[in-house]
């Protein structure tokens, strides 16, 4: 496969990696960033690729991997405020399509109750819940066993509706 | 304990549900889609002639490189003496050209961290990045008395500039005399050249933090940036 078919089809998974990385980063001009590092790392290894396999999980596996490696200790420098959103930046949400006020109140109780999961819950609940990859798949992002996957979905799930409850959130809308 | 499962089981069906219809997208820019075309255009693109020789001549190179760092334990020199008091000195010269050329990019610090770390064999699993009262500048890896390492350089609201050193112990002991207590800990604290220098040994590496701060108030403040970064900074070696 050339390069620019292997691209092309990359590209077809940009939505669903930006959306990841949007989530991970919790910064709009640092997903881009993420996304666009995790497309050249792609091209760079695409000898590695076994075609046949799933090439949305692999390149879900590479944006994790990158941002582990040059975006996690940004986080340490970013001051995060008690209800999870980085101080100094407004809610990710504010640029979504504009909605009616109390479906508004639920998507950004939702998204600030996720960005207060650790990465490692978020991430696999994200592939699995939103993006619906196959454990299977989830398990070789992550980088450990389905069982730890199964395992950190139902912490992560847990650890929601607790804070879905903090923001007097009904998790049963 | 059936109905128990079953509440459970609606409850994650409502959660799922909940997820996927009012969890906002976040949809890529327009622009996002031809700018990696780009970068991958640019990562790709069929290289100049001259980029052909490239790989062999840096190989070349590095092989020069490697020999003279082989033969170079071997050839006369005329240091002799404390092996601690000759790496300090070589510390102190990383320092002042720090202070010297050293550059400010504490906005691609975090970019630049894990190419030191891979370069310079020693990974930091935690850093001090700073606070209000000093900030980390710049970090590159470095080569001290035939020791691979890693420098991390910092620089405090009054301009002084703190230069963090990790290298690998080898057979370097700290002696007993001259250590003092500062907070939980018993580093080596000495004076050489008119620059001050605290040492430790941490995860078989040698720690030195230096600067210029020599007063008997620098020193104070000298002694609370230790804290940080030893507080705050777990280096482990990688090779």
């Amino acid at each position: 496969m050339t390069d620019e078919a292997f691209l092309q089809q990359a590209l077809q998974h940009l939505e669903a990696l930006h959306n990841l990385a949007a989530y991970l980063t919790r910064n709009g001009s640092e997903a881009e960033d993420l996304v666009q590092e995790t497309y050249v790392r792609a091209l760079r290894f695409s000898h590695r690729f076994q075609p046949g396999t799933h090439l949305r999980a692999w390149l879900f596996q590479i944006l994790r991997n990158t941002f582990l490696t040059f975006y996690r200790l940004r986080e340490r420098e970013s001051a995060i405020s008690e209800d999870g959103v980085p101080e100094g930046e407004s809610p990710m949400f504010q640029d979504s399509p504009a909605q009616d006020g109390e479906r508004s109140a639920v998507h950004m109780d939702l998204e600030r109750a996720l960005v207060r999961l650790p990465e490692e819950f978020k991430t696999p609940l994200l592939l699995a819940e939103v993006e619906g990859l196959p454990l299977e798949d989830v398990a070789r992002i992550m980088d450990c066993p389905i069982g730890t996957v199964k395992s950190r979905i139902f912490r992560a799930k847990e650890r929601l509706r607790g804070h879905l409850k903090d923001y007097g959130e009904d998790p049963k809308v | 304990m059936a109905d128990e499962i079953e509440n459970r089981q609606e409850d994650d069906a409502r959660l799922q549900r909940l997820l996927k219809e009012h969890l906002p997208r976040r949809l890529p820019p327009p622009h996002l889609r031809a700018a990696i075309v780009e970068a991958v255009g640019q990562e790709t693109r069929p290289r100049r002639w001259w980029a052909l020789w490239m790989p062999p001549a840096a190989a070349a190179a590095a092989m020069a490189l490697v020999m003279l760092l082989w033969l170079a334990p071997s050839l006369p020199t005329t240091t002799t003496g404390d092996p601690l008091r000759i790496l300090a000195y070589a510390v102190i010269s990383e320092h002042a050209r720090a202070i010297l050329w050293g550059e400010s990019r504490s906005d691609v610090v975090p970019a630049v961290l894990p190419r030191a770390m891979e370069e310079s064999g020693v990974a930091l699993s935690w850093v001090f990045t700073g606070d209000d009262t000093i900030r980390l500048v710049n970090a590159q890896p470095t080569y001290l008395d035939g020791r691979r390492g890693i420098e991390l350089d910092y620089r405090d609201v009054d301009g002084h500039t703190v230069t963090y050193v990790i290298l690998p112990a080898g057979a370097i002991t700290l002696p007993d005399r001259g250590r003092v207590r500062i907070d939980r800990w018993r580093p080596l604290v000495r004076t050489e050249g008119g620059f001050s220098l605290i040492i430790w040994s941490q995860q078989n590496l040698l720690c030195v933090l230096v600067s210029d701060l020599v007063s008997d108030a620098d020193l104070a403040k000298f002694k609370e940036y230790f804290v940080k970064v030893r507080s705050s900074t777990e280096p482990y070696a990688v090779y």
